[in-house]
This record gives structure tokens, sequence and C-alpha cells, in this order.
């Protein structure tokens, strides 16, 4: 069955294809160029929440190289090979990497495979879901030759998932409007990581569609009525959510500006994450 | 006479090959990572990897599309008589986006229903196809609409280009709301005129498509001259200017399609180089068409390798059609109120 889909993974890069497997989360990870050794000690991250994975096994010495993007204090030092759209090979093969970790829907098709084809290994994750996040954690685990370690963290990642859930079971369940960005309005729709991270910490998702991230139109937000807006546009200065002010909750005052990025990056800072969004939903009510 | 002229083709195409072979071996040398050539050559890693597995192809690539497009900018040049047309400006370029688009969505379409069938259409040959069918009928609208009582209007064709421009863009912005995220991703990479890591594959049949049609434009270029005369002169000279106008059309949109499927649309690279090339070597098309293509593939080389170098301390990169249209847009406006002048 394995060796099925490397063969048909095989020849959608021999014919150019846009490796259309292994994104939308329905596929495993797959690799692609030569298999890495044993215990691979040179290692690239092309996805900060892979690096935070790899950090979280207790890994991150082996680390190489990371994107830009990466802020996690235990890789700070370490080379940038580019960003999560725009890897550079040249940058990526002059580290003389024994294994490369790349997450799928980034895009980067072209040059990722060329890497491979230069001798690279490549794990390709798909991570689009929360059980994506638990069998991401042991594969990179099984790859980096520490199994054991995968195995423990995504059992921790699955039980604080369980107990949230648990927890929020008979607790009111706030219908909410996750935004991205605000100009245009970008918000979490559903099968979107956040989405099942709402859904977890008992929360409602007010967005509907069958777009993960759609381009929202503010009538339909407004029409929605959510009890709460989640701003997570972290990178947009706090005062622009008065853009939004059309919707009854933004005017109400009842929005809650996530800290971090941590909700939309999936990996272990699922855990954050959670907490975070816990504390927006229930707020007074104490977390598991 | 004919001797000189012989002579002067020679040290033209001698020039060009050189200028092809200096840039790709400058873009080859230069790079981001440190590279010791001999090591590389030695085939020790990871130089040998970066300078043949990444550098050349790359080079190659650039080369493929700025020969691709330089030329068909000379014969569209010749064709309209304005030294303005230009595959990008004519919306040729647009229509080839187009038309790759359109093979995207219906291959997303068809992975709906049948996956595998999908990912087929979705692979670099249709797509090819589908640029190369949008480049021809891009061509055929502007040189349809640009008559004026049955005569082509050069401005009225540039106007048609421009107005179809807009046009597809609006279509592709659609498009890429219908697509999936990462499609659309991809579509906006590619529409943005970068170059890639294509497979070896996908550049020796981009670039034979493109050394066909430059070889029929080679081969058509005595009768651009004539053509460049204008209709009724051609025809007196015994040209049979209708079918030799849709053969320069057909090869023209087949090398601007070949180059737009290969590296999305790069502008303004058919307006500079023959018009530099022309200020060196005069306006004869035997002579201007092969040292225009030469000197076009060496332009686009030497555009990507500054593209590469010139945000390194930002760690990324533009896309090369940024930089060609960063020159191309004040040269075009240069060119417009010389042309003015003149008429």
């Amino acid at each position: 069955m394995l060796s099925l889909a490397r063969v048909a993974l095989c020849l959608a890069a021999l014919s150019g294809t846009a490796l259309a497997a292994g994104s939308g989360g329905a596929a495993g990870p797959t690799w692609l160029g030569p298999r890495p050794p044993e215990r691979p000690r040179r290692v690239v991250s092309l996805a900060p929440s892979l690096t935070d994975t790899v950090v979280a096994l207790g890994e991150a010495s082996r680390l190489v190289g990371v994107t830009r993007y990466d802020d996690a204090p235990e890789v700070k030092g370490l080379p940038r090979v580019g960003g999560f759209l725009d890897p550079s090979p040249e940058a990526v093969l002059a580290l003389r990497p024994d294994l490369v970790l790349w997450l799928t829907d980034g895009g980067a098709h072209a040059a990722v495979r060329r890497m491979a084809e230069l001798g690279a290994p490549v794990l390709a994750i798909p991570v689009v879901t929360v059980a994506d996040v638990l069998a991401s954690a042991r594969r990179v685990g099984s790859a980096l030759g520490a199994a054991e370690a995968g195995e423990r963290l995504a059992g921790s990642l699955a039980e604080s998932v369980a107990r949230i859930e648990r927890r929020a079971a008979g607790l009111p369940r706030p219908r909410v409007l996750l935004v991205i960005g605000r100009d245009p309005l970008v918000v979490a729709g559903p099968g979107s990581y956040p989405d099942a991270l709402l859904r977890i910490s008992g929360g409602e998702n007010v967005a509907t569609g069958d777009r993960p991230w759609p381009v929202y139109p503010l009538e339909r937000a407004v029409g929605s009525n959510p009890d709460l807006v989640i701003d997570a546009a972290v990178n947009e200065p706090p005062e622009g959510i008065s853009r939004l002010s059309a919707i009854p909750a933004v005017r109400a005052g009842r929005v809650v500006r996530l800290g971090s990025d941590d909700a939309l990056r999936p990996g272990p800072r699922l855990v954050r994450a959670l907490a975070d969004l816990w504390r927006a939903l229930h707020p007074g009510v104490e977390g598991p | 006479m004919r001797r000189g002229a012989a002579g002067r083709l020679a040290l033209a195409l001698l020039a060009g090959v050189a200028a092809v072979a200096g840039a790709v071996a400058l873009s080859c040398a230069l790079g981001p990572q440190p590279l010791s050539l001999g090591a590389a050559l030695r085939g020790s890693e990871p130089d040998a990897s970066i300078l043949l597995g990444l550098r050349l192809p790359r080079a190659l690539l650039g080369a493929v599309v700025g020969a691709g497009l330089a030329a068909a900018g000379t014969a569209l040049q010749a064709l309209l008589r304005n030294p303005l047309a230009e595959p990008f400006v004519l919306g040729v370029s647009g229509g080839a986006a187009l038309g790759g688009t359109a093979v995207l969505l219906a291959a997303t379409a068809l992975g709906h229903l049948a996956g595998p069938a999908g990912a087929l259409l979705s692979s670099a040959p249709p797509v090819a196809l589908g640029a190369v069918a949008g480049a021809v009928g891009a061509t055929a609208l502007v040189f349809a609409l640009g008559r004026i009582g049955g005569r082509l209007v050069p401005e009225a064709a540039l106007l048609v280009g421009i107005v179809f421009n807009a046009f597809a863009a609006g279509v592709i912005t659609v498009v890429k709301v219908l697509v999936p995220p990462e499609q659309a991703a991809r579509l906006l990479y590619w529409l943005m005129g970068a170059l890639g890591y294509e497979t070896a594959g996908t550049l020796a049949a981009g670039g034979a498509l493109v050394a066909l049609a430059v070889a029929a434009l080679v081969a058509l270029s005595g009768r651009l001259n004539l053509l460049s005369l204008g209709d009724e002169e051609a025809a007196s000279l015994g040209v049979d200017v209708g079918r030799s106008r849709a053969a320069v059309f057909l090869a023209a949109s087949a090398a601007t399609g070949a180059a737009v499927a290969l590296a999305g649309m790069v502008g303004f690279v058919g307006l500079i180089v023959p018009h530099l090339v022309r200020r060196a070597v005069g306006p004869d098309h035997r002579l201007l068409l092969p040292a225009s293509t030469l000197f076009g593939a060496a332009f686009l080389v030497l555009a990507d390798l500054a593209a590469r170098l010139a945000f390194l301390p930002l760690g990324t990169e533009p896309p090369v059609g940024a930089l060609t249209a960063l020159a191309g847009g004040p040269f075009f406006l240069w060119l417009l109120r010389r042309t003015e002048r003149r008429a």
C-alpha cells in the first residue's frame, strides 16, 4: 500500500505535477528522494510547526537550518533557509542535510522536489487536522530515530486534547467568529485547524461554507451574530479590529485578542493554543 | 555586399553566443552560497549539486524564456510596424496565462470527479498546451480587433492588447478564488513571472518548442522585412501577406506560450532587447531576429541573477518578472515619447 503511494508520487514528480498527493490531510507522510540514515544528525525544518515538534522531542541540537519565520529560542542562532513558501534549495543543500522536514500544504513543490532529486532525504508531512499533529509527532520522532519520544509527545498532546474536551463538555458553547485577517476579512472556516481547536475547547464556529480560509463577506459575519469575536490577526495592530465594528459583538467589546499565532501553528503549541482559547471562551472558569 | 551581410550576421551571432555563454557562466558562478567551482566540477558535494543541479538548469531556463520572448517581441514589432509591440503589452502573455489557468481550473474540477485524471491534466504538458492555445487566441483577437476599415492600426491593436490584459487579470483573479488555496498559491507564484526549478523533461520540452518557433521566425525573417513596409507594399513585392502573417503569428504565439508556461508573466523582455539590438545591428530582420533571440536569452539570465542577488541580505528573492517590469515600464514610456516626437 505504502509502496503504491510511493510509485504514484514518483510518477507525479516525474511528470511535474502539483504533487496533489499529500495535500488535504487524507494521505500520510511520504518520503521524497533517498532515505535518511537511521539517526539523522543534520536536520533542516521547512516549517515553524515542524521545528516546534523537533524541539518538543528534545532534539533541537540536531537542527542545522530553519525558516525565517522560526522564533523558538532554541533555534535562534541557526541559519535561515528562506520561508515557508519560498525555501531556497541552494541554502538547504549547502547545509548538507541528512533529513529535511517539509509541511506539504505550503506550496514550494518544485523547489522541494529539486532538493530531493539532488540527494536530500525529504519527509513530506501533511498537517491539517489535530489528528495530523499527533501523527506528525510520531512520524518526526521515528524519522529522527527517537520513536519513543515521538510516541510520548503524541500521547501527551492527545491527553491534553481529551482533558480539555471533557472539561468543556458540561459548559455552554459560545458562538465564535475567529478572525485571521481583517482587510479583507478572512476567518477560520470549517475544516481549518483553528476550527478544530475551537470545537475541542468548547466553542462553536459561526463561519459556514466549505472553505477552510474563506474571504468572508462582512454582511454574513454581521448576520451570523457571534457571541464572541476572537482576533487572531496577531501581526496587525489591535485597534484595527474597529474596522469590523459592524459586527455587534465587536461594538459591544466582546473581542478577545490572541497573544500569539499558536492557534495557527499545527504542532506542539497546540497545548498553549487550547489554553488561550479556553480563557477566551470560558472567562472565569478554571481550565483543566 | 552579400559577403558583408554574411560577415555581419556571423559577427552578430558570435557576439550573441558569447553573451549567452558569459551570462550563463556568471549566473552559475554567483549565488547566495559561496561555491568552489573546482570542487563542484570534481563532483564534491554539496557544491556539485548547487552548481549543476540548481544554478545551471535555472540559467538554461532563463535563456530559453528570454530567447522566446525576445524573438516574439521582434516579430510582433515587425508585424505591427510599431516599436511598442511586445508579447506582454499586446496581451499575448495574458492570453497564455489565461489558457494555462483554464487548464489548471479544469484539472481541479476533474480532480473532484476522478483524482488521477485531474492530476494528469494539471501536469506540465497540458498546462503548456493551454498556454500556447491562449497565446494564439489572444494574438488572433488583438490583430482582428485592431483593424479599422480593414487596415491594421497599430495603436488600436495595442489598446486591444492592454484591455485584454486587464480582462485576463480579472478572470485569473476569479479563478484564484475558485481553486483550492494550495493551487491558488501555486498559480500566484507562476503568474508573478519567476524562474524556478523545472524538471529536466519540462525544460527540454519547453526548449524544443521555443527552438522550433525561433527557427520558423528566422526562416520567415526575410518576409518580415517586406511585411514591415506595410501590407500593400509587401503584396506588391510578391508576398502572400495573409499566409506569411499567419505563420509569423503562430510562431510568435508558440514562443510566447512556451515562455509563459515555463516562467509565467515576465514582461518587457521583448521590448527592451529588440530595441537595443536594433540600434546595434540595424533593422534587417535576417540579422535582427537571431541576434535579438540570443541577446534576449543573455538578458533574462542576467536579470534573474540580479533578482537572486539583489535582496540577499533579506534572505529572499523577488520574481524576475518584477525586475524586468521595473526596467521595462520606464523604457516603454521613453520609447512612447520618442516615437511620438518622430511622428
